[in-house]
């Protein structure tokens, strides 16, 4: 009992932090500010949702696969969102009306020279 | 009778081509009007006076209203066939048995041979492996050619027009790190491929998938899986390195040649072992490889081989395509 | 279970419009990618996953992955980038 009410919280809250996620995405209107919401929210969202599955589903294989699951997960949502963000920031026509962007590539090129 | 149809012929000839009405006397060359105005000189050493051709009336037509009527053609068209290719469909769903009904003409004799005999005649757990891959072979077979057929095409069409282009200047580009180097065609704003984040997740999570596409071509005649979709996860494993290290480094392991040479070894075991068994065996019921016990790895006779053959080929192909589209080469 | 598939069934077919109807060629692109992994979904409710697994990696991966080239190839992916050269 104890443990449906412990994953019942766990899923409750990987729901909360889906929908804040969800609503982020359609209140930002920078493509940086929209990754950035996406990637955090959904990672612990994922997290907290499949953690309350293991724990529904107690010790087996298919909790062990979620386990793989969440760290699939972590390993590749986190990089997954730094390509897209940096492929908005190297495409992007203007960057630096949006965000305050330091080519650290550039300024090292310039003390070598 | 004869000469009045090739004076008929003539003159719809000479309307067509715009001459005017034709001397007499063809054997003298008619001299030009001498008020012709500038604009409309004699086309013909036959024509008297200028008369626009009919592809030139034609030509100005279609300047004038060509548009409009192509636009208007055009929709109604696309409109009329929509239609009737939705009510063709629709009414060819309302004639079709309910989903899953017992007494559809799916549900025959072939299908109960199927899941009833399937097991033991091919030696593969998962029927649908056993299907395509023993029951439908040459099936599988056309596929994997098709799509072997579809990478050689593209790698001849890119490939051509490479070669071709080497001779062209090349024109000078500015990559990211500021080198120059040589580029054909219009200048394209390359990323470097040194990204430290995405290089230390493809370290640990290629071998991951490497593994997890092998189990799926291998286990092919036991779960779900097989060539097709273990060849996808392959070759995904070979983008994603393609992406976190360059080119350059799977070009070390897998260039054209090895390509070609394994798509092309896979194809002929493949054809070879099933038309082995198909001229021999006569409905292959006496191959020479064992079925073994359901369940195990080595057992399914003839289908694990089958499956990994699929399985590289399509992860050559995809990867393949892949690589010409973005780099224009492999 | 019936509700999630009709769900899903809807969204599909929505996708499937919007897909023809976009007018952006990315967007049609990003879209197809959410109508293969829905139809990976339906193909595992519908007792296939071999199938599912195809769709998934083939439809949802390897084929965006070759629009997203041959958008790239003919010049449709940078906004304002190209308008600048």
């Amino acid at each position: 009992m104890i443990r449906v009410i412990i994953a019942g919280m766990l899923m409750l809250a990987g729901l909360f932090v889906l929908g804040i996620a969800t609503i982020g995405i359609f209140r930002f209107s920078t493509m940086l500010n929209r990754i950035h919401v996406a990637a955090k929210c959904d990672t612990l969202g994922a997290l907290l949702m499949l953690s309350g599955l293991i724990i529904l589903s107690g010790w087996n294989v298919f909790s062990l696969k979620l386990l793989l699951v969440i760290i699939f997960l972590w390993l590749c949502n986190p990089a997954a969102s730094h390509l897209v963000a940096r492929a908005e920031v190297k495409t992007h026509p203007d960057i630096n009306s949006i965000c305050d962007y330091i080519d650290l590539t550039k300024e090292n090129n310039n003390d070598s020279n | 009778m004869n000469e009045e149809i090739k004076a008929i012929w003539r003159s719809l000839f000479d309307w067509v081509m715009g001459n005017g009405p034709r001397p007499e006397n063809e054997v003298i060359p008619p001299e030009p009007p001498p008020d012709l105005p500038f604009t409309l000189k004699p086309k013909d050493k036959y024509s008297r006076f200028h008369e626009a051709t009919l592809r030139e009336r034609y030509n100005q037509w279609l300047e004038l209203h060509g548009l409009h009527i192509f636009s208007i053609v055009y929709s109604g068209l696309s409109v009329l066939t929509c239609v009737v290719i939705v009510s063709l469909l629709l009414a060819t769903v309302a004639e079709l048995p309910p989903f899953g009904h017992e007494r559809n003409p799916a549900n025959n004799e072939v299908i109960r041979r199927y899941v009833e005999h399937g097991g033991h005649e091919t030696g593969a757990q998962n029927i649908v492996a056993g299907l395509i891959l023993d029951y439908r072979a040459f099936d599988t077979f056309g596929e994997s050619a098709v799509l072997f057929t579809a990478a050689v095409s593209v790698l001849m069409i890119l490939g051509a027009s490479r070669r071709n282009k080497q001779d062209n200047e090349l024109s000078p580009n500015i990559n990211e790190d500021g080198k120059n180097f040589l580029q054909r065609g219009p200048p394209i704003k390359t990323f470097r491929k040194d990204d430290a984040i995405l290089r230390g997740v493809a370290t640990l999570s290629i071998p991951v998938i490497l593994m997890m596409g092998c189990v799926v071509v291998i286990n092919g005649h036991l779960s779900p899986g097989g060539g097709f979709s273990g060849g996808a996860i392959l070759s995904t494993a070979l983008i994603l390195a393609a992406n976190a290290y360059g080119f350059e480094r799977v070009h070390e392991f897998f260039n054209e040649r090895t390509f070609i040479v394994s798509s092309s070894t896979a194809l002929m075991i493949y054809a070879m072992s099933k038309g082995y068994s198909f001229f021999t065996g006569a409905n292959h019921l006496h191959s020479i490889i064992p079925k073994g016990t359901i369940g195990n790895i080595l057992s399914g006779g003839l289908i694990l081989p089958l499956n990994i053959c699929v399985g590289l080929i399509v992860a050559g192909t995809l990867y393949g395509f892949y690589a010409l589209f973005s780099e224009g080469d492999m | 279970m019936i509700v999630i598939e009709w769900l899903l069934l809807i969204f599909l077919i929505v996708c499937a419009i919007a897909v023809s109807i976009s007018k952006n060629l990315l967007n049609s692109v990003i879209i197809f990618m959410s109508y293969s992994l829905v139809m990976a979904v339906i193909w595992v409710l519908l007792r296939s996953p071999d199938l599912a697994i195809t769709e998934a990696a083939v439809g949802a991966g390897v084929t965006s992955v070759l629009f997203f080239l041959a958008l790239r190839k003919i010049g449709q992916m940078g906004h304002k980038e190209d308008e600048e050269k």
